[in-house]
C-alpha cells in the first residue's frame, strides 16, 4: 500500500484547518469519502488536495506552505510526513504516532502534546512546546520565542541554541546514553533526525513556572 | 542395548525435568566489563531454586549492533518454579545488582504475551524525578524506556520484559576414575553447551558436585546427598557405582523449551565423550526420580540419537 498523500492544488491565503486529516479519522475511508469530507465551512478536501494512496498509517502532504495549520491534532497512531512548510498548530494534543515536518512549522507546535514523536528539520516558530505534557518534540532548525511556555514534561530536542528561557534552569552538560536509544527509534523514519548520532547535550529543566519536569536537550555539545 | 561413545558408556537412563517460568534480560554498560560485573551480580547466588529462589546466569555475549541502546552487553536466562517468585526476584536483583551497577542498563530480552516488571516499580527510585518514554523499535512497536536520574547520570531501563513456560532440571552426570579427570571433561561439555542459546547451567562454572535425592533420614531435611552416587560410600549403601568410579559430577540445565535442553545434553554430553575413556571418562548417567516428578523425560539414548 502506498501512503495516503494530499497534494495541494492551489496557494492558500489564509489558515486551513486540517485536523480531521489522521490516520483515525481516515482509516477504512475511500479515496471518494476522502475527498467529499468537509474540511471548512463550504470546502471540502477535494476543493484544496488532489489525494492518492490508501495507507491511512501514512499520510503524506505536499506542495504545503505556512497556512496548513493544526495538522495531526490528536493523531493516536501513525505517521505524518509534511514534505515542505506547515502551518500553527503542528501536532496539537497529539496522542501518539509520528510527525515529520521536512520544512519550517508555524506557532506553537507541540502544543498540549500528551504522546508520541514530533519531528521539525526546519525552524519552528513561537511558543513551541507550549504546555506539552508528554512526549518527544524535535527541531533542527531555529527556535522562536516562549519556547517550552508552561512545558510540564517531555523532551524537547535542539539542534540549535535557544534563545534564554528565564523559567528554564541549566543543569549542564552530559553524555546520556539514553540518546541512543532515542536516535535509534528514529532510525524508523525517513528524516534527518536519523542522521544524529551525538550523545552528548545540554540539558535545563522547566518550566519551573509550573512543575517544571520537562527538559531542553541541546544536541551536539561534543 | 549397550551404547558407548568414544568408549564411554551411556547409561539406559533419563534425566527428569520440570516445568518452570522463564525470562531473559539484555544488560549493557560501557563496555563488557561493566556488563559483566552487572551480570555477574544478577545471576550470582542463583544456582538453585531450593535455596535462591531463582536459577539464573549468562547465555551469551552481546555486540553492539545486538543491543537496544548500541553498547556492548549480555544477555542472562532467569527462571523460577513460578511466576509470583520470578517477579519478586527480578525485581529484588534489578534493584540490588543492575541499578547500581556504574553505568549498566537493562532490557527485555523476550517478546511475549505475558510481560513482568523489569523498570515499572524501579522507576520510583527517581522520587518523582524519573523520566518516562515511549519509543517505538524496529517492528515499529512501542516500547517504554524509564530514564533514572542516579550519581553516575542516568539508569535506562525498559518497563517490562517477557516471561515464558520454560524448563528446569534438564542434567546428565559424568562418572570417572578421578576427580581431576571428571572436572575436565565436565568442563569440556560447559564450553561446547554455553555456545548454545537458549540455556544456561545454574551451577558454579556449570557443574554441581552435590547432587541430591528426594528425602532424608533427618524430617526436616527434603533433600540430602544422593548417596547412590557418592564414591566413599560404595559398598555402605546401595549404589551405582562401580569399584572403579571414584568420582561423579553432574551438569544441570535450565532452558526455554524441550529441544533447547535436549540439544543442550547432546552437545554436553559427546564434548565429555570426546576426551574418551583412556582420559579416565567411564559412564555418562543423568538424575531422576523414577519418572513420577517432572513431566519432562530426556532419555539419553535418544537423544544421542544412538
Amino acid at each position: 500500500m502506498t501512503a495516503l498523500t494530499f497534494t495541494l492544488k492551489k496557494e492558500l491565503s489564509h489558515s486551513l484547518d486540517c485536523s480531521r486529516l489522521t490516520a483515525a479519522v481516515l482509516a477504512d475511508k475511500s479515496i471518494a469519502e476522502i475527498k467529499a469530507m468537509t474540511l471548512e465551512a463550504h470546502h471540502t478536501v477535494a476543493d484544496w488536495f488532489t489525494v492518492s494512496g490508501s495507507d491511512a498509517s501514512h499520510i503524506v502532504f505536499k506542495d504545503t506552505n505556512q497556512h496548513l495549520s493544526y495538522i495531526g491534532k490528536q493523531m493516536q497512531n501513525g505517521t505524518i510526513t509534511i514534505e515542505g512548510d506547515c502551518g500553527d498548530f503542528l501536532g496539537q494534543s497529539m496522542k501518539g504516532g509520528t510527525i515529520i515536518c521536512k520544512g519550517n512549522a508555524g506557532d506553537r507546535a507541540g502544543d498540549k502534546m500528551r504522546r508520541g514523536i514530533l519531528l521539525i528539520e526546519g525552524n519552528a516558530g513561537d511558543y513551541c512546546a507550549s504546555s506539552l505534557m508528554a512526549g518527544t518534540l524535535g527541531v533542527l532548525g531555529a527556535t522562536g520565542s516562549h519556547l517550552g511556555y508552561s512545558m510540564k514534561r517531555g523532551t524537547l530536542l535542539l539542534a540549535k541554541s535557544p534563545t534564554e528561557q528565564i523559567t528554564w534552569v541549566d543543569c549542564g552538560i552530559h553524555t546520556l546514553p539514553f540518546l541512543k536509544l532515542l536516535f535509534k527509534s528514529f532510525a524508523n523514519f525517513d528524516t534527518q533526525f536519523a542522521k544524529l548520532t551525538s550523545t552528548r547535550a545540554q540539558r535545563w529543566m522547566g518550566d519551573i513556572s509550573g512543575i517544571g519536569k520537562a527538559e531542553i536537550l541541546l544536541l551536539n555539545q561534543d | 542395548m549397550n551404547v558407548q561413545k568414544n568408549g564411554v558408556q551411556i547409561d539406559d537412563t533419563f534425566a527428569e525435568a520440570f516445568n518452570m517460568r522463564g525470562t531473559r534480560v539484555l544488560i549493557t554498560a560501557q563496555n563488557l566489563k561493566w556488563a559483566y560485573n552487572a551480570a555477574n551480580a544478577m545471576t550470582g547466588f542463583a544456582t538453585s531454586v531450593i535455596g535462591c529462589g531463582v536459577e539464573a546466569g549468562i547465555e551469551c555475549e552481546l555486540t553492539e549492533d545486538e543491543t537496544p541502546d548500541g553498547r556492548p552487553g549480555v544477555s542472562i536466562l532467569m527462571f523460577a518454579m513460578g511466576s509470583k517468585v520470578l517477579m519478586q526476584q527480578l525485581e529484588v536483583r534489578m534493584g540490588q545488582c543492575i541499578l547500581t551497577c556504574p553505568t549498566a542498563a537493562a532490557f527485555s530480552g523476550l517478546a511475549s504475551e505475558d510481560q513482568i516488571s523489569l523498570g515499572k516499580n524501579l522507576r520510583y527510585f527517581g522520587d518523582g524525578n524519573q523520566i518516562s518514554k515511549l519509543l517505538p523499535d524496529a517492528d515499529g512497536n512501542n516500547q517504554r524506556y524509564w530514564r533514572i536520574p542516579v550519581m553516575d547520570g542516568e539508569f535506562i531501563t525498559q518497563e517490562t520484559t517477557g516471561m515464558v513456560r520454560a524448563i528446569g532440571g534438564g542434567n546428565f552426570l559424568v562418572l570417572g576414575e578421578s576427580q581431576s579427570q571428571v572436572l575436565a571433561a565436565c568442563e569440556a561439555a560447559i564450553i561446547a553447551m554455553k555456545k548454545l542459546p537458549n540455556v544456561i547451567m545454574p551451577f558454579p562454572g556449570g557443574v554441581v558436585r552435590s547432587g541430591s535425592k528426594v528425602g532424608s533420614k533427618y524430617p526436616k531435611m527434603f533433600a540430602s546427598t544422593n548417596d547412590a552416587f557418592c564414591p566413599t560410600l560404595k559398598g555402605g549403601v546401595k549404589t551405582e557405582l562401580d569399584m572403579g568410579i571414584e568420582s561423579v559430577m553432574e551438569i544441570v540445565i535450565d532452558g526455554l523449551t524441550f529441544d533447547d535442553i535436549a540439544l543442550s545434553m547432546k552437545v554436553g554430553i559427546e564434548a565429555a565423550c570426546s576426551l574418551g575413556a583412556d582420559s579416565g571418562i567411564k559412564r555418562i548417567s543423568a538424575g531422576n526420580y523414577g519418572g513420577k516428578l517432572g513431566p519432562y523425560l530426556f532419555k539419553l539414548h535418544e537423544i544421542l540419537g544412538a
